[in-house]
């Protein structure tokens, strides 16, 4: 009885553990890169708005947290839990280490760019790589999530 | 996992080569400024830091007594004080340096003997100089590879390439431990440890453009004195 609750605990965690984590990953990289955003508006008197747009860059990993969440989301019995759980945690993991790595690429970026601002195109490309990362994470989370059962 | 000083570093402007600016980035009234986003203890440390390495700047001992000692004491209170590794290596490596050069002095000036029970130096190789210091390099050259060029220079009484060499000297062993450090708070003692030497070397320029422009007005006044006056 104890193991199939504890298995249940696990496959609901696994649901909710990539929006709770990516959500998590993006609050921490839009600080980092809205601080740089803040930090870069004191020394230069244009362009705040780019450095902002920049710095919420990372919450795009909360969305791909919320679309895993809906894919995974079913009832869960003591032969889906196991996959439910595997996916959704480290789904999510993948989505919370690259937001905060994003934060740091775009505050990187922001830094940069406010005294040399021709390379804001080319200071976006580390963020855009990481972003490329965490696109394979989602995308292979719902590929994977196809074989789990439904119940 | 996630930054400190990313508001402070993204405030700071980039300060370029050692020797490229004419004048740092960034004035001394506004760094200030800016470092009040500092935290107490780091601001703490920080200050320590800045008041050992700033004691050349300074023409006069405040309290009157023996420079080089009190420095020694400062530098103790430091090292047991400070427990940031970056911050203790910067200090360190800047003290080295300056014993080093000390002792390259000293020895240039005539002293023939060591200066043993004098508080001259700090650092592990304070005994290595004393036990060679009838060696050119105190057989220091593995472990400081510039000392061979800086007692050229020196025996040259080549003052500012020496000088110059000092400084490249700092800003490598900066660049090198700069790997990595974007918005933490060894950023922000990396910043702060480029932009004293862009600050000091735009300084010397400006002072040897000062002592020119006297001499050269002595000079015109001594022609102006020298003509008779008319009877």
């Amino acid at each position: 009885m104890n193991d199939q609750f504890s298995l249940l605990v696990l496959g609901w965690i696994g649901i909710y553990a990539p929006v709770a984590l990516g959500a998590m990953g993006a609050a921490i990289g839009c600080t980092i890169a809205g601080q740089a955003a803040i930090g870069a508006m004191m020394e230069v008197n244009s362009g705040y708005g780019r450095f902002v747009g920049l710095s919420a860059l990372p919450s795009s990993m909360s969305i791909y947290g919320i679309v895993v969440m809906f894919i995974l989301n079913r009832p869960v019995s003591p032969g889906n839990a196991g996959g439910l759980f595997g996916i959704g945690v480290l789904a999510g993991v993948a989505f919370l280490v690259a937001a905060i790595y994003q934060g740091l690429c775009c505050a990187s970026a922001i830094a940069g760019s406010k005294s040399k601002p021709e390379i804001f195109g080319l200071a976006l490309a580390p963020a855009a790589i990481v972003e490329g990362f965490a696109v394979f994470a989602f995308v292979f989370a719902l590929v994977a999530a196809g074989g789990i059962p439904a119940t | 996992m996630t930054p400190r000083y990313t508001t402070l570093m993204a405030s700071l402007p980039p300060l370029g080569g050692l020797f490229e600016a004419r004048s740092p980035a960034i004035s001394r009234l506004k760094l200030e400024r800016r470092l009040t986003q500092l935290e107490d203890d780091d601001r703490r440390s920080l200050d320590l830091a800045i008041s050992i390495l700033s004691q050349s700047m300074r023409p006069q001992d405040p309290d009157g007594g023996p420079s080089d000692a009190r420095l020694l004491e400062e530098t103790r209170a430091f090292f047991s004080e400070v427990t940031n590794p970056l911050l203790r290596h910067l200090v360190s490596h800047r003290l080295d340096l300056r014993t080093v050069l000390a002792a390259l002095r000293r020895r240039h000036r005539g002293e023939v003997d060591p200066p043993l029970g004098q508080p001259w130096g700090f650092g592990p190789w304070v005994a290595t100089i004393e036990r060679h210091w009838k060696e050119p390099t105190f057989r220091l050259e593995a472990v400081f590879p510039w000392i061979v060029e800086t007692a050229r220079l020196l025996e040259a009484d080549d003052l500012i390439n020496l000088e110059r060499l000092h400084f490249s000297v700092i800003w490598k062993e900066i660049d090198r431990v700069a790997l990595g450090h974007h918005f933490d708070f060894e950023a922000v003692m990396i910043y702060l440890a480029r932009w004293s030497l862009v600050e000091r070397w735009c300084s010397f320029d400006a002072q040897a453009a000062t002592a020119r422009f006297r001499q050269l007005v002595s000079a015109g006044l001594g022609t102006v004195t020298e003509i008779p006056a008319a009877s």
